[in-house]
């Protein structure tokens, strides 16, 4: 067994490219979840009402605040490509860390297919609203995730370079509506009266129903860690990253509630495929319709581009310590990318987007998600106990541990109900592949995995074992 | 004493990939096969709908006529429709059981992997 | 035919070679390397040198 210190020495070592620096992490974030805010967190004004929906974007704001701060802690210490994947392997235990390297590969190759259908969907309302009736969607869908995992391919630089750029200008799009409609660009005048003559209109239960569509706002932020090998300074740049992109969203989120429930009668809201596209419309301000419609493309494509870039991390990781074939944890000499992992996802995304309807997409990467979020809560608790905050250092201590950890399990098991209600089914069938694929790891997997290698933090030996 | 797993061959690789790929995609078409997917919304449309009967002030109004609704009944269902939140307390508990079993199944047989990892990377010859 | 039926032939055709390009440099790289080299990376170089989480 190789000690890790000697490695490095050597040469002939094939590594990811650390090039990316705080703002590429931001970009990675935001990109990945801002779509978040172009499609599918009205779904919970639809469950709940306005009001709930307001409350859901609150609440799901808090639950991913603990969320980020759980997640710099760890990873500005265990700063290795498969990100929350490692964590497990270091902390919890290896059948945990491929639980979660699957649901990362999940969560973002499932919103990968959302977002390409949505690219496909918005094209075709275009192409209606310019009198083209029955688009054949497919090819913009494929286009969109062909182009961008040759991007991914290509390198990482480049991709999140043209990410950050994109994800600026769909940000910059929800400011501006916003100034906008504030200054009277808007033909329609806003109206809340919704609020008052029709106030929860499922009663209490319909906000925390609400609650499944509104981690749509920030479903995703916690991809930041997968670009951990490829960040010139991750002990600095994660948390800073990470934490400047939860700030970015809750304010991209309230606007965003606040436009649209002012403009969009809430009974349309809640079913609505791009509500930012149909409040601009409502406002009859043809620049503005142009405006969102480039925010609403640009959005999905950085959401699409940060999926590929973590859903590959995620698997390469998972293919080099061959919890997977190790076939997937080549690295290409040249563009130094996961490369095959990269176009290994490719079909499995097209299958997920030209088959399966979006609400069921969604709630996959949804369920998918939440699952990583509950590992978290005692991950934390278990890496203060192994290593408590004497023994190694830390890039961020996040304050008031173990509060966060309370809240963000409390809110977890709130948001399992909320899934369960209209979604019940598709949450059993999750538990199920996600037990059988279990058992199918540990007792037939496991044995191609080398034991010891696995863990390669230069720490001390952990508290109690 | 470290451990030496097998050398797997290409066809047991493909094979693994295969199995992972099948779980995955019957996990996502099986419900949907099965039409057991998805929170239907129920439309309860009411008789002669206009706009006052349906609830929608002006502004209200004009907010439908620019998203290119300006007849009521085209808006009947959409205003009109409902989620259904009833549920039945067997199948909650059902799914309390499946998610808490779940990980703790996961974290005890990690665990147990786990302190073998750490037998060999921390065990007496290394340190 | 208008401008949309070729956006939808212009969206195959690009997909196509994306496609395509992919699939030819992976055949190229995977023929002309050692796949030993290839799967070198390991996780944790990092902390080997820079960033070692001593107090």
């Amino acid at each position: 067994m190789a000690n890790v210190t000697s490695t490095a020495a050597e040469p002939e070592r094939l590594q990811l490219l650390r090039v990316l620096g705080p703002a590429h992490i931001w970009a990675l974030g935001v990109g990945i979840v801002l779509v978040g805010e172009y499609m599918g967190w009205n779904f919970s004004v639809g469950k709940g009402g306005m009001i709930a929906g307001l409350i859901a974007c609150w609440v799901a704001g808090l639950l991913y605040t603990c969320v980020a701060m759980i997640d710099s802690e760890v990873t500005s210490t265990v700063a290795a490509a498969g990100g929350q994947y490692a964590q497990a392997k270091h902390i919890v235990g290896p059948l945990m860390a491929f639980n979660v390297g699957l649901f990362l590969v999940m969560a973002y190759t499932m919103l990968e297919a959302a977002n390409a259908i949505t690219v496909g969907f918005l094209l075709d309302t275009v192409a209606g609203m310019q009198g083209h009736s029955g688009l054949n969607q497919q090819p913009f869908i494929i286009l969109a995730i062909m182009f961008l995992a040759w991007l991914n391919y290509r390198g990482v630089l480049a991709t999140l370079t043209f990410n950050l750029v994109i994800t600026a200008v769909a940000f910059v799009a929800i400011i501006t509506l916003f100034i906008a409609v504030q200054f009277g660009a808007s033909n329609v005048p806003l109206d809340f009266s919704a609020i008052t003559s029709d106030p929860l209109p499922y009663g209490w239960v319909g906000i925390v129903a609400s609650l499944h569509f509104g981690l749509w706002y920030y479903l995703g932020i916690e991809g930041t860690c997968q670009a951990a090998e490829e960040v010139r300074s991750p002990a600095r740049s994660l948390p800073y990253g990470t934490m400047a992109g939860i700030m970015t969203l809750l304010i991209a989120a309230t606007m965003t509630w606040y436009v649209c429930s002012g403009l969009i009668p809430w009974e349309y809201l809640g079913q609505a495929g791009t509500p930012l596209f149909d409040a601009a419309r409502v406002t009859g301000s043809t620049s503005l319709m142009v405006l969102l419609f480039v925010g609403t493309t640009f959005a999905t494509l950085a959401s699409a581009n940060g999926c590929i870039n973590d859903a590959s991390r995620a698997w390469f990781s998972m293919g080099r310590d061959r919890y997977l074939p190790s076939w997937f944890g080549a690295v290409h000499p040249v563009y130094r990318t996961p490369y095959r992992a990269i176009v290994f996802l490719v079909p499995i995304a097209l299958i997920f987007a030209l088959g399966a309807p979006l609400d069921q997409v969604v709630t996959f990467s949804i369920l998918s998600g939440l699952l990583g979020y509950t590992f978290m809560t005692f991950n934390m608790v278990m890496f203060r106990n192994k290593w408590p905050l004497d023994t190694i250092k830390r890039g961020y201590v996040h304050p008031f541990h173990p509060l966060p950890t309370i809240v963000l399990l409390i809110l977890c098991s709130t948001a399992y109900f909320a899934v369960f209600l209209g979604y019940g089914t598709q949450l059993s069938a999750m538990m199920c592949f996600y037990i059988v694929a279990s058992l199918w790891f540990h007792f037939r997997r496991y044995q191609f995995v080398r034991r010891g290698d696995q863990f390669t933090m230069p720490w001390p030996k952990p508290q109690g074992y | 004493m470290a451990y030496k797993p097998p050398k797997q061959s290409l066809a047991g690789q493909i094979f693994d990939v295969l199995t992972l790929l099948v779980l995955t995609i019957g996990a996502l078409y099986i419900p949907l096969y099965l039409g057991l997917a998805g929170a239907v919304k129920v439309p309860n449309p009411i008789a002669n709908p206009t706009w006052e009967a349906l609830g929608q002030n002006a502004a209200e109004q004009q907010q439908w006529a620019a998203l290119g609704i300006t007849d009521p009944a085209a808006a009947n269902d959409i205003i009109t429709a409902r989620f259904d939140y009833s549920f039945s307390w067997a199948a909650l508990i059902v799914m309390a059981v499946l998610v808490i079993g779940y990980f703790v199944m996961v974290v005890r047989l990690s665990d147990r992997e786990y302190r073998e990892v750490i037998e060999e990377r921390f065990g007496d010859k290394k340190r | 035919m208008d401008t949309w039926n070729y956006l939808e032939y212009a969206a195959w055709a690009l997909s196509a070679l994306f496609g395509v390009l992919m699939l030819i440099d992976l055949v190229r790289i995977d023929t002309t390397y050692d796949n030993e080299l290839l799967i070198s990376s390991r996780e944790g170089e990092i902390e080997a040198t820079a960033e070692r989480h001593e107090i």
